[in-house]
């Protein structure tokens, strides 16, 4: 409820609505019906309406770079010298019973090699060198774990917290809590080409109001007209549609007028401008045809390099939650061969250092929390004779950007890295401490859902404040 | 494999009342280096963030040697001088569950100083205050004002309230609203006009709008009973049951698949169970059998048993989990679905620990859970010949390997009772590693009287289902009158429709809601006469004018008076657009199908609800997740519903149907404009609205490219947009 109309500007209001309107016939179609006075109401009704923290926040928006599958952490952001030193050994009975967790394999060295990076010298394999110029603005998670190695409820967990899928996602739940900086965008987007396993659960807001959802958008072809579901027009071009809604307000305003003030006929009144707004901006957002030579250079060419510059386009524009998976169903997954790690890789290092430095040189990184990792890890043992198998005792995921301590590589697995051992991170920790970067206390973030109080980490998390800059 | 000790599901405030007191005796000195310097920092450092001052996992506090003793929901924690029963060291050995610290185990020298400590007599010495746990109760126990509480008293048949305005009041419902609104000094604003009044109706009723002939013979009748002959219309529709059908699959969190894909259990002929709810309802089967055969049709005698088993669809086509070996979560599910559906309780608040603020105990959970842990899903074939006898799995060879064969023939998703029922254990925390009592499968004391007999018949589900319906439960009739009234008027007299317990909200007319529930019960539980009793009543019939004084002084309208305007759920609006436009395919019953294929013509209860990916449309427009049950659906406003307008295949496909159907209504524009008002809102367009839509059709041009829509269908996808269209006054 807002209790003083009176001291918002027209031009605030309308800022508040829309993001301003522009000379719309809208504008009119409000000053007629005394419509500023009920404006705030009709703000306050919008549900994707900027909402403060609950303290200040140290990133305004996040990028979630998922590697579905579970990338193998020895190959990637942990490399283990101890594997080549034991190839073929099975894993000494001492760390294999502190895991709790039977293992038959044999200890498998890398295939590749591992490299120092950065001031800080943090040591990754030489499959990420462009990541790896940037290390000095990550910082490595090496003590990650979660409940269970099977990617379902891996999946499920580390998007909403619980490993069945009955709980909104993380996406979802950031978007209830702060709302969007662009009301003609979704204020949570997830790019996938084509989709995960698991699949729309994964971004559910479950019983958080619909609004909160994530928009699916597969981005396979990323032709701006069809890359949101109903977003173009193919029947009118804009002038004529633009009367046609016209016709339609006006409509809606002698309905409104007959009835007296009204929120929620305001408020679709008000969305209907936005929807037709949104048309234009979208499209316009998603056409990366409009990005400099110099800057599609830097990106590189693929499914995962647009994707990375769309999330900046969208970061950019004030989209709260971008999240983007690495490829259609579980790529990462290599039981087969581990070294089939190394063409990810190559899909997605460029892109992911472009996005950085993007980021950083549009001054962006300060306030965009960039995270990257999957499900789990991979086993330090083979599998078959090249491949490795689902892990989640231990493995590394990577942040970026707002409020994070670069170049610090943080935590440790053993020193076969099967188990994280020291500074232990889990799921709901990692969430915990999301949350708290994006200005919010994961103790306080509830939904009254059934009766009782529903929270992101349910009962668990702690802040890992050891990586906050 | 949970890391977690318990899989607490709940976040509950109140728990952290506690006490301070002196320690009672000083410890010996010797002991109190070793313990400064070897065991203190080791508790504070691993075991104090969860047993502390803040948390107490497992009700356990470890800040204290009283507290270490008095211990937490598994007993003490520590037996003095006796290291190997006591079960923090126990749990620091990390041999067997639970094993503490969750995240990693302490260090062999870490352990050995914490059992030394404990074998030495878990001395403590004083340094500063020292916390006390809370005094523990001697376990669960029903207060008498627990049962005072509003919800578990007897619904009581309240005299009918006089009023000041005698004129007013057309039913019963009338004296208890004017009552209120009268010691409020408000007044109900004027009838609504006959024409919002039947299209009112007529959506609440069947969820279709109301025929511009139905409106004018409406308009037209000036017989006394004129509304309630259009009431009794429309409750005599076969829409009726469809309509009222989709009410209740809110409530059964109806689905025909599952969230997850690997290996899922699928719902193909998942629609029986809907079609069975549209006869159920279009028969008016008492509320009371509408329950019993929805838990226990296959355990009922009597004529009609494979008509009837696909009642049991309310549980037997419920999400199932993948990684639930001992189908913790599904049981979890059933006894949410349950409860909340019928009860409007929120029993699932016990799985994990007494409910925090209704007086349900975890043994009341888990004496429920044994009901569900004793009853099994099957498959009943309705092949001739073979009816009503399990389905037989597919011949070898014909599924694929490692795949159960889908079946091919008819048949129902139901239930079985297990060849042995047996009772579950509390489990502790709710966790299934940590058992407690056992909790003989029986109904909860604080329905059914304290000690309630255990069930002895099979699982006990009929036993269960008749707990549920008996006349002496006061929750069952309360909660679907408010569902009734809920659906009728917008909110509910109780607004947390699921949740009658404590936290949920207070009638705003507890005696409205008896009087109600007690006729709805003294009716033989008939639904059908329960809403012809609503909708005649002055109230329903009430404008939705908003009357300034009123709405300043009552702005949400608790007090009823006005009727509330609402916003059509996605089913009617998709239904109206179709039946305006001539295209609606009426046909009831059968298969669903995909709501997205563009020629599909058929109400929007026929589309396929997935629990894995929910129709886009649906989505959109706030239609409840089927993973869960839901009382209430939420109504959100955003853009990417307005593109589905402005720009949807949809709309543009009923566009043009309207257009071409008003272009054979009438010879010129203006009679078509006309026609389309009364076809669309039920009421004449004025003059400046003819005005609007001559000068639009006159003015600007077709566009050139192909495909692109004439003036009349850009007109019709207009008409079909507006609030009006979407709103019900």
């Amino acid at each position: 409820m807002n209790n003083h109309p009176g001291t918002l500007s027209r031009r605030e209001v309308l800022c508040r609505i829309g993001g301003g309107f522009g000379a719309l016939a809208l504008t009119s179609v409000f000053a007629d019906a005394g419509f500023l006075s009920a404006a705030p109401s009709a703000a306050a009704a919008n549900p994707l309406a900027p909402k403060p923290p609950h303290f200040t926040p140290r990133a305004r928006r996040l990028i979630f770079l998922f590697m579905n599958g579970g990338p193998s952490h020895v190959d990637t952001f942990d490399p283990k010298p101890a594997l080549a030193r034991h190839a073929g050994q099975p894993l000494p009975e001492r760390v294999r019973a502190a895991s709790g967790r039977p293992n038959n394999g044999r200890l498998m060295p890398s295939p590749f090699r591992a490299r120092r990076f950065g001031q800080s010298g943090i040591e990754l394999t030489e499959i990420y060198p462009e990541v790896g110029r940037c290390i000095d603005d990550i910082c490595v998670l090496r003590s990650m774990y979660t409940d269970n190695p099977n990617h379902e409820p891996g999946l499920l967990l580390m998007n909403t917290g619980n490993m069945q899928p009955i709980r909104p996602s993380m996406g979802s739940w950031l978007t209830y809590a702060l709302g969007s900086d662009n009301q003609n965008l979704p204020g949570y987007v997830v790019l996938c080409p084509g989709r995960p396993v698991v699949g729309p659960q994964l971004w559910s807001n479950s019983f958080l109001p619909g609004i909160y959802q994530g928009t699916h958008i597969n981005n396979r072809s990323i032709d701006p007209r069809t890359i949101i579901r109903d977003v173009n027009n193919r029947y009118l071009p804009p002038a004529a549609q633009r009367g046609q809604l016209d016709l339609l307000q006006q409509m809606n305003q002698l309905h409104l007028e007959r009835r007296g003030r009204d929120e929620q006929l305001e408020a679709r009144i008000a969305s209907l401008e936005m929807a037709f707004r949104m048309q234009a901006e979208a499209q316009e957002t998603f056409d990366i045809g409009r990005e400099s030579a110099a800057t599609r250079r830097l990106y590189g060419d693929g499914e995962f390099a647009n994707a990375c510059l769309l999330a900046r386009r969208l970061a950019e524009r004030g989209v709260r939650v971008v999240q983007i998976y690495y490829g259609n169903g579980q790529p990462w997954d290599d039981h087969g061969d581990i070294s089939n790690h190394r063409n990810h890789a190559q899909r997605s290092d460029r892109p992911i250092a472009a996005l950085l430095r993007d980021l950083k040189a549009r001054g962006l990184l300060d306030d965009t929390l960039v995270v990257w990792g999957g499900e789990f890890g991979r086993t330090p043992t083979s599998q078959g004779a090249r491949g490795r198998d689902h892990h989640s005792l231990g493995f590394s995921m990577w942040l970026a950007g707002g409020g994070v301590r670069g170049g610090l590589a943080y935590g440790a697995t053993d020193e076969f890295g099967y188990s994280a051992v020291e500074n232990r991170i889990h799921v709901h920790d990692l969430h915990a401490t999301l949350l708290h970067l994006l200005g919010l206390d994961h103790e306080r973030l509830t939904y009254r859902y059934s009766g009782r109080d529903f929270r992101l980490t349910d009962v668990h998390g702690r802040v890992v404040r050891d990586i906050l800059a | 494999m949970a890391r977690r000790w318990y899989p607490a599901l709940c976040l509950c405030a109140g728990w952290l009342l506690s006490l301070t007191s002196r320690a009672a005796a000083d410890p010996p000195r010797a002991g109190a280096d070793f313990f400064e310097k070897s065991v203190r920092p080791v508790l504070a450092a691993h075991c104090f963030e969860c047993h502390g001052a803040r948390k107490q996992r497992g009700g356990l506090r470890l800040d204290s040697r009283a507290a270490l003793l008095t211990g937490g929901d598994s007993g003490p924690a520590a037996v003095p001088g006796k290291p190997e029963q006591s079960l923090l060291i126990k749990a620091v050995h990390y041999k067997a569950e639970p094993k503490m610290p969750p995240d990693a185990p302490l260090r062999p020298e870490q352990v050995a100083a914490l059992a030394a400590w404990v074998k030495q007599g878990a001395l403590w010495p004083a340094t500063t205050a020292e916390v006390r746990p809370a005094p523990k109760g001697p376990g669960f126990r029903i207060t008498p004002k627990d049962r005072a509480f509003w919800s578990f008293q007897p619904v009581a048949d309240p005299p009918v309230p006089a009023v000041q305005d005698w004129a007013w009041p057309r039913t019963s419902v009338d004296h208890f609203i004017l009552a209120r609104l009268e010691a409020a000094k408000l007044r109900p604003v004027e009838a609504a006009d006959r024409r919002t009044l039947i299209r009112r109706a007529a959506f609440d009723l069947t969820g279709l709008p109301p025929t511009p002939e139905d409106v004018e013979a409406f308009v037209g009748d000036e017989s006394p009973d004129a509304f309630a002959k259009v009431v009794d219309r429309l409750l005599a529709s076969p829409h009726y049951g469809e309509r009222w059908a989709r009410h209740w699959l809110d409530v059964a969190r109806y689905g025909e698949d599952q969230a997850h894909t690997f290996q899922a259990r699928k719902y193909p002929q998942g629609f029986r169970y809907r079609d069975w709810l549209v006869r159920a309802f279009n028969e008016d089967m008492p509320y009371d059998r509408f329950v019993t055969e929805q838990l226990a049709a296959d355990l009922l005698d009597g004529p009609g048993r494979v008509e009837r088993l696909p009642a049991l669809g309310f549980f037997a086509l419920g999400p199932v989990y993948y990684g639930d070996p001992k189908k913790l979560d599904q049981i979890d599910d059933r006894i949410d679905t349950l409860t909340r559906g019928f009860l409007g309780l929120t029993v699932a608040c016990a799985r994990c620990h007494d409910h925090k603020f209704d007086p349900i105990s975890t043994k009341d959970y888990y004496a429920l859970a044994g009901v569900f842990a004793s009853t099994d899903y099957h498959e009943v074939s309705l092949e001739p010949g073979k009816e009503g006898q399990p389905l037989t799995p597919a011949p070898k060879g014909k599924a694929p390997k490692g795949k159960k064969a889908a079946p091919t023939g008819p048949f129902i998703h139901a239930l079985k009772e297990m060849a042995r029922p047996a009772n579950m254990r509390v489990h502790v925390r709710g966790s299934a590693s940590t058992l407690g009592e056992e909790a003989p499968r029986r109904f909860m004391p604080i329905l059914a009287g304290d000690d309630p007999p255990p069930f002895t018949h099979g699982s006990g589900r009929l036993e269960m289902a008749r707990a549920i319906v008996t006349k002496d439960n006061p929750l069952t009739a309360r909660v679907m009158v408010n569902r009734a009234w809920q659906h009728l008027f917008g909110k509910g007299l109780v607004r947390t429709p699921s949740n009658f317990g404590a936290l949920g909200e207070r009638p705003t007319h507890p005696e409205l809601l008896d009087h109600l529930a007690t006729r709805f019960v003294a009716s033989g539980w008939s639904l059908k006469r329960l809403l012809r009793d609503i909708v005649l009543s002055a109230t329903y019939q009430l404008s939705s004018r908003a009357e300034p004084g009123s709405q300043a002084a009552d702005p949400e309208n608790k007090l009823l008076w006005r009727a509330n305007r609402r916003r059509l759920e996605v089913e009617a609006w998709r239904d109206a657009q179709l039946a305006v436009a001539g295209n609606l395919d009426r046909t009831l019953g059968g298969p669903s199908a995909d709501l997205a294929a563009p020629d599909y013509r058929r109400r929007t209860l026929y589309g396929t609800v997935s629990r894995h990916e929910l129709n886009p449309l649906l989505r959109l427009f706030d239609f409840p997740d089927p993973n869960i049950t839901s009382g209430e659906r939420t109504v959100t406003t955003v853009p990417l519903q307005q593109l589905f307008v402005l720009n949807s295949e949809f709309m543009v496909r009923n566009a043009k149907a309207l257009a071409a159907r008003l272009n054979a209504a009438a010879g010129d524009d203006a009679g078509r404009i006309r026609h389309a008002f009364l076809l669309l809102y039920g009421r004449p367009g004025t003059e400046r609205e003819l005005q609007l839509g001559l000068a639009f059709l006159a003015s600007g041009e077709t566009p050139a490219n192909r495909g692109a829509l004439t003036r009349w269908e850009q007109y019709a996808q207009v008409l079909l947009s507006t609030n009006e269209f979407l709103y019900v006054d």
